[in-house]
């Protein structure tokens, strides 16, 4: 009975020895698309979706023979959303992989691996990160944002407000973060430019759940619109609720990641007539010239969210980016990529955003205002797509 | 075979080696730190950057909640002052690294001196949220000092420079790292050799007993404090120097629950329980995620499907050590010690 243990010990151990020297394994000709993607913790909801949107843009490439007969291979690690994690899988899949393509998940790894990510040279980046800060072609050279930046975002709803009610009385509520803070100043800037009166400016802790004084003060304020930037969903609905209760007709808004038609739902009575920018269009879409978001509801029967969308488009961008720079017969470094990318002038998404788009910086500022209908429970455009490109901006 | 250690003076029952076994075992140590960057890829150097910047907070706080017996959960918070001092002085003054790090150690001592001042009056949990409380400030502070700490956008640092070499990669960063991680512990292992050691001790086991032998419980308590602060502010100003972005989020509330854990595993009121808790907290979910790689051939999205159990696996761990061993991890290792003294013979 020992023999046999020792000896089942003994093939278990060579099996394990085997299998763990393999290594990874990537053919010499892969592209590589690494990614730091937040599978666990605090952004796990997002971290899910891109992870599957990445996935099935890179099954739909390989099935459709890869880039150039190249495949293209995707290699995440989980980072919990935390940075040194996030930093430590770079690290890892660099050493291992050599990555083409890189998906990282925050604002501060953004941040933290720019000159890191300049002195490997070998790729392009993009990210779950919309930070303002990141749209400067000049400190950020290889990333780029696959959408408007929060900035942008606020100015899109600002340009919609100005179209719909010139003149009219706004409030913005951000929270005390980084997220949260980003496009305050710039928002409250072009609302002046465009004629808006900006009436009231609340910060609050994120997640905070006494927000009565705060809505006292949007009382008092009396806005036509209350912009909310910075949260996924708590403070907004109790905020809604309250405001509701107090009889204020205010019309509520959000940016892209409090946007998600399953969170917006997840608010209740308050998600009714909610409003906000939406970069890409939502799963269920069945817009004529959108013929990828069929392909996707063809993939996955069941609700994709919109981190889905924007980690299947990064990554289309990304290959894109891949396919040009071979096309041109140039080697595939940080620099060739981004210029391929920046090269991008109408280009088709498949639907997944509704006009053609350019990339001539580091984001596309291109976006569409939607609106809750609980009735229903989808959200609804109430706008024609904003391209703040094209309006002088 | 060694069975035990004649000791035929005081000094010789106060030295930190006490046998050529330890000695001997020191010089291999510290000829794997030398050799380990020329032979690990860049991943395994980073990580042990990262580690080494743990084990110097996680000494510094084992000073204070270890060896004193005063519990803060403010570790991260004055991390986080001396990353900020150090990164404001590289930008503003471009003064030598030694320098910047020696400041951010004297400003977060400071900061924590003053924290510890409600030490006297409270302890165990009330002392725990107090220093919460401090923390909380702290990071108020961060937030909103625009004009030093530039706001809730941080502080984007260059990198160090020692002797005109720039050090920004992980592979030339782990020669800063490492080494001055090492003194850190090296003067927490010698300070229990000394009267202010054993003070720490003395409130630890009874303060009240201390007193009366004579030890000034303020002041003592706040030099421990200052003492577990500087750890805190010069390994914050690795942390600087090694990831160059400081903003106030990088500091969380969570990183300072991290370092407690990191003593609790590892076991308090040991010098090796600071190092052993500091590695296995930073070590464990990366092996973790290496498991759930290997298992990538088999499992189809193995990553995506196994992280949260990856999670749960992680916690468990830290449950079962703390069951079935509460001494910590440094228990474990002197009961492996032991029992290769006596090997082949049974204890």
């Amino acid at each position: 009975m020992t023999s046999v243990n020792r000896r089942t010990a003994l093939s278990l151990a060579a099996a394990l020895a085997a299998f763990v020297a393999t290594g990874p394994a990537r053919a010499a000709d892969d592209i590589v698309l690494g990614g730091s993607i937040p599978l666990t913790g605090v952004f796990a909801f997002a971290g899910e979706g891109i992870h599957a949107g990445i996935q099935d843009w890179v099954k739909i490439t390989n099935e459709a023979g890869g880039i150039d007969g190249r495949m293209l291979k995707y290699v995440p690690e989980d980072t919990a959303y935390k940075v040194d994690a996030s930093v430590a899988a770079f690290n890892k899949i660099v050493a291992e992989y050599q990555p083409n393509l890189y998906y990282g998940d925050s604002t501060g790894f953004s941040k933290t691996i720019n000159d890191q990510l300049e002195k490997y040279g070998k790729a392009i980046m993009a990210g779950a990160s919309f930070a303002s800060e990141i749209n400067n072609p000049e400190k950020y050279p290889l990333q780029f944002i696959a959408g408007p930046d929060y900035t942008e975002m606020v100015s899109i709803l600002l340009e919609y407000i100005a179209d719909e009610k010139p003149g009219a009385k706004v409030a913005f509520v951000n929270s005390d973060t980084e997220f949260g803070r980003d496009p305050l100043e710039t928002s409250i800037a072009r609302s002046k430019e465009l004629g808006l009166e900006v009436v009231e400016s609340i910060i609050t802790q994120p997640g905070s759940v006494d927000v009565s004084t705060e809505v006292l003060k949007l009382r008092r304020a009396r806005p036509d619109y209350t912009i909310f930037h910075g949260y996924v969903l708590a403070p907004i609905p109790e905020f809604i609720q309250q405001a509701r209760q107090m009889g204020m007709d205010t019309k509520f808004m959000g940016t892209f990641w409090t946007m998600d038609n399953s969170m917006v739902m997840k608010m209740g009575d308050a998600a009714d007539g909610f409003m906000g920018v939406m970069p890409y269009r939502y799963y269920y879409d069945e817009a004529d010239d959108a013929p990828m978001l069929k392909k996707i509801r063809e993939m996955r029967p069941e609700y994709q969210s919109t981190a889905y969308m924007q980690g299947f488009l990064t990554a289309m961008l990304m290959t894109e980016a891949v396919k040009r720079t071979l096309a041109d017969g140039d080697e595939l470094t940080g620099t060739n990529l981004k210029a391929s990318l920046n090269s991008l002038k109408d280009f088709d998404t498949g639907g997944i955003i509704g006009v053609p788009i350019s990339i001539p910086g580091n984001s596309i500022p291109v976006g569409r205002i939607y609106q809750a209908n609980a009735e229903k429970q989808k959200m609804e455009p109430v706008s024609d797509w904003i391209r703040l490109d094209q309006s002088g901006n | 075979m060694r069975i035990g250690d004649a000791k035929t003076s005081y000094a010789a029952d106060e030295a930190l080696l006490q046998n050529s076994d330890q000695k001997l075992g020191l010089v291999v140590l510290l000829l794997v730190l030398a050799l380990y960057p020329f032979v690990a890829g860049p991943y395994w150097v980073y990580l042990a950057c990262l580690v080494a910047i743990n084990v110097a907070s996680a000494t510094g706080l084992n000073i204070l909640t270890g060896f004193t017996g005063l519990v803060s959960l403010g570790q991260a918070a004055f991390m986080g002052v001396g990353a900020y001092t150090v990164a404001w002085m590289q930008i503003h003054l471009g003064t030598p690294v030694a320098v910047n790090l020696i400041a951010g150690g004297l400003t977060a001592g400071v900061v924590g001196i003053a924290v510890g001042i409600p030490s006297l009056r409270v302890k165990g949990l009330y002392l725990a949220i107090a220093t919460i409380a401090a923390s909380v400030i702290l990071h108020f502070v961060f937030q909103n000092w625009t004009s030093v700490t530039g706001g809730t956008t941080g502080l984007s640092m260059p990198a160090a420079s020692v002797f005109g070499i720039e050090l920004d990669r992980p592979e030339e960063l782990y020669w800063l790292i490492v080494p001055v991680a090492c003194l850190m512990v090296l003067g927490a292992a010698n300070l229990f050799r000394t009267r202010i050691g054993r003070a720490f001790i003395a409130i630890r086991d009874r303060d009240i007993s201390a007193e009366v032998l004579g030890i000034p419980l303020l002041r003592y308590k706040l030099i421990s404090f200052g003492l577990s602060s500087f750890y805190a502010g010069v390994a914050g100003g690795l942390w600087a120097y090694f990831f160059r972005v400081v903003t106030p989020e990088s500091f969380p509330l969570v990183m300072s629950i991290f370092f407690l854990a990191a003593i609790i595993v590892g076991g308090m009121g040991s010098i090796l329980g600071g190092i052993l808790g500091a590695v296995f907290m930073t070590l464990v979910p990366e092996v973790l995620k290496m498991a759930v790689g290997w298992l990538a051939p088999i499992l189809p999205d193995a990553v995506a499907v196994l992280s949260p159990v990856r999670t749960i696996v992680f916690g468990a761990l830290i449950v079962g050590f703390l069951i079935f061993e509460p001494q910590g991890l440094a228990e474990i290792w002197r009961r492996l010690r032991r029992f290769f003294h006596l090997w082949p013979f049974r204890t």
